[in-house]
């Protein structure tokens, strides 16, 4: 009993974990893509801008991001964790693969849903849109990650 | 007799006060059932031109009652999606001798579409001689911040605005695209001569670095042109426009992204010119009108600006030393309003913006 509350503790951490690293990776990422779009067209940046803003987008873009992530690993890792049971491995790449793969579907969901065309603006590229699926993969493959113990002890890969 | 029965159940009483004093205003529904209605024309014997959205052109006569069918003789190719579809009518200066509308309108699919810019000739309930006259470029994918409105300039050109298209933000900032710009054009929707000379600028560019000018007016006491643009998530802005002038969008803002996301540290950059006004919450700026009239003497000469997601009228005044938001109107009826105009009598005249929208007429109640 002590052993499966344990167990639940870890993995609600590392839920945890892997949502605030794909949270802060995410809104780093979408950050450098709006900046650089300024640049591109003669706008002028100063370091010190540059970190002022990509730490205000943590606190600004950071809280729409982390419930995009929560209810896309939410959806996408169970579907990892059993696919990879059928397999008998993979699950750390499946994982990562599933928290990507998730953000896409998301992206394009969400796209279709909202009035404006992309709500992300980094993701209106395609070289952005493939960078803001990163987060959603090391959300993944850090859950997996930490929560490999617990598969080990149940015998799995 | 429906419409009739609707002004009569729409006649309300409204109290508004404002730094001018008190003032008792009264609001009718003069027409409804109009599917997103964007613009208003008034004809010269009283009767009106409304566009909807959707598509459609109608006719309200001098009585106040809409026409059931609406106008024939509309471009078959509007595209009509989200913000996309039927904007703006304007009549031509030299109506009363020709005749002519101007209409705005998305053209085009979803993957591929412009703002287009149709010219015609009313008369008998239906458009006739119509010629798409102007189309922007370069052509867009999405339904989204096209612009649209039309102001004619004293010297016979017009102006137009036209949007980022949303995704397209930073192409704001290259005058040799019509995205995010002010256009200036001749009646024939050539690009007059003498347009600013903008470095590498499109010909037909008169100012650029705008998001989405929904509401346009020029003022003919000063000769000057006043804009009220979307902004972003706040950040909605008022400027006087000046030739060849760089308005900042996106490099400088004062709104952040829907997301939370800055899109610019700056909110003022050299060389690029401040809103005169900026509404954070946004105000979501439809239609613009200057006031003129003798129904209300006080608001003489001020800026009434329609707010979407405002959900009200703003009155701005303007004198020497700038700008200033007067009065709040309308708030408590909690409605989007897309356009505003004063009416030839001085009487102030509302479309909100529903799929079942309303023409309103705002007279004194007293």
């Amino acid at each position: 009993m002590v052993n499966v509350r344990h167990q639940a503790l870890r993995a609600a951490l590392a839920v945890l974990a892997a949502l605030v690293l794909g949270t802060v990776a995410g809104s780093v990422i979408q950050t450098q893509f709006n900046l650089l779009a300024l640049v591109r067209i003669g706008g002028e940046v100063t370091l010190t801008q540059w970190l002022v803003v990509t730490l205000q987008d943590i606190a600004g873009f950071g809280p729409l991001f982390a419930i995009l992530l929560a209810v896309t690993l939410a959806a996408a890792l169970p579907v990892a964790g059993v696919t990879a049971r059928l397999l008998g491995g993979w699950r750390r790449s499946l994982m990562a693969l599933a928290g990507g793969g998730g953000l896409l579907v998301a992206f394009i969901t969400i796209d279709a849903l909202a009035p404006m065309p992309t709500l992300i603006a980094a993701t209106r590229s395609l070289p952005g849109t493939i960078a803001m699926l990163a987060p959603g993969a090391l959300a993944g493959w850090l859950f997996a990650h930490l929560t490999r113990a617990v598969h080990a002890t149940e015998g799995r890969p | 007799m429906t419409t009739r029965c609707a002004r009569l159940a729409g006649l309300v009483l409204l109290l508004a006060l404002g730094p001018a004093g008190a003032a008792t205003l009264r609001v009718e529904t003069l027409a409804e059932g109009l599917e997103h209605p964007w613009s208003l024309a008034f004809l010269p014997d009283g009767a009106m031109l409304v566009t909807e959205r959707a598509g459609r052109l109608r006719y309200i006569d001098p009585q106040g009652d809409l026409a059931s069918e609406p106008i024939t003789g509309l471009p078959e190719d509007i595209h009509v999606q989200a913000q996309a579809g039927l904007k703006e009518i304007a009549l031509a200066p030299d109506f009363a001798d020709t005749g002519r509308v101007y209409l705005t309108h998305a053209c085009g699919s979803r993957q591929a579409n412009a703002l287009c810019l149709t010219r015609a000739r009313f008369a008998e309930h239906a458009l006739h001689d119509r010629e798409t006259i102007f189309r922007t470029r370069p052509e867009r994918q999405g339904s989204a911040h096209y612009g649209g409105r039309i102001a004619f300039l004293p010297d016979g050109t017009l102006l137009l605005t036209h949007g980022d298209g949303f995704v397209y933000r930073e192409q704001a900032q290259r005058p040799e695209n019509h995205l995010g710009s002010l256009l200036r054009l001749n009646p024939d929707g050539t690009a007059p001569a003498d347009n600013p000379a903008i470095a590498d600028a499109a010909p037909e560019t008169w100012s650029y670095g705008h998001r989405n000018i929904q509401g346009i007016v020029h003022d003919p006491a000063t000769d000057t042109v006043w804009v009220a643009e979307h902004g972003p998530r706040g950040g909605d802005e008022l400027n006087r426009v000046r030739p060849g002038g760089n308005y900042g969008w996106p490099l400088a803002t004062h709104g952040v992204d829907y997301t939370g996301a800055r899109i610019t540290p700056h909110t003022s950059l050299p060389g690029m010119a401040d809103p005169l006004w900026t509404w954070t919450p946004a105000l979501a700026p439809g239609g613009m009108t200057r006031y003129s009239g003798d129904l209300f003497p006080h608001w003489e000469g001020d800026l009434l600006i329609a707010g979407l997601a405002g959900k009200s009228v703003r009155r701005m005044v303007v004198d020497a030393n700038g700008v200033d938001e007067a009065e709040i109107l309308f708030r408590d009826r909690g409605e989007r309003l897309r356009d505003i105009r004063t009416g030839p009598g001085g009487a102030l005249y509302l479309l909100t913006d529903y799929a079942d929208g309303r023409l309103l007429r705002v007279t004194p109640a007293d």
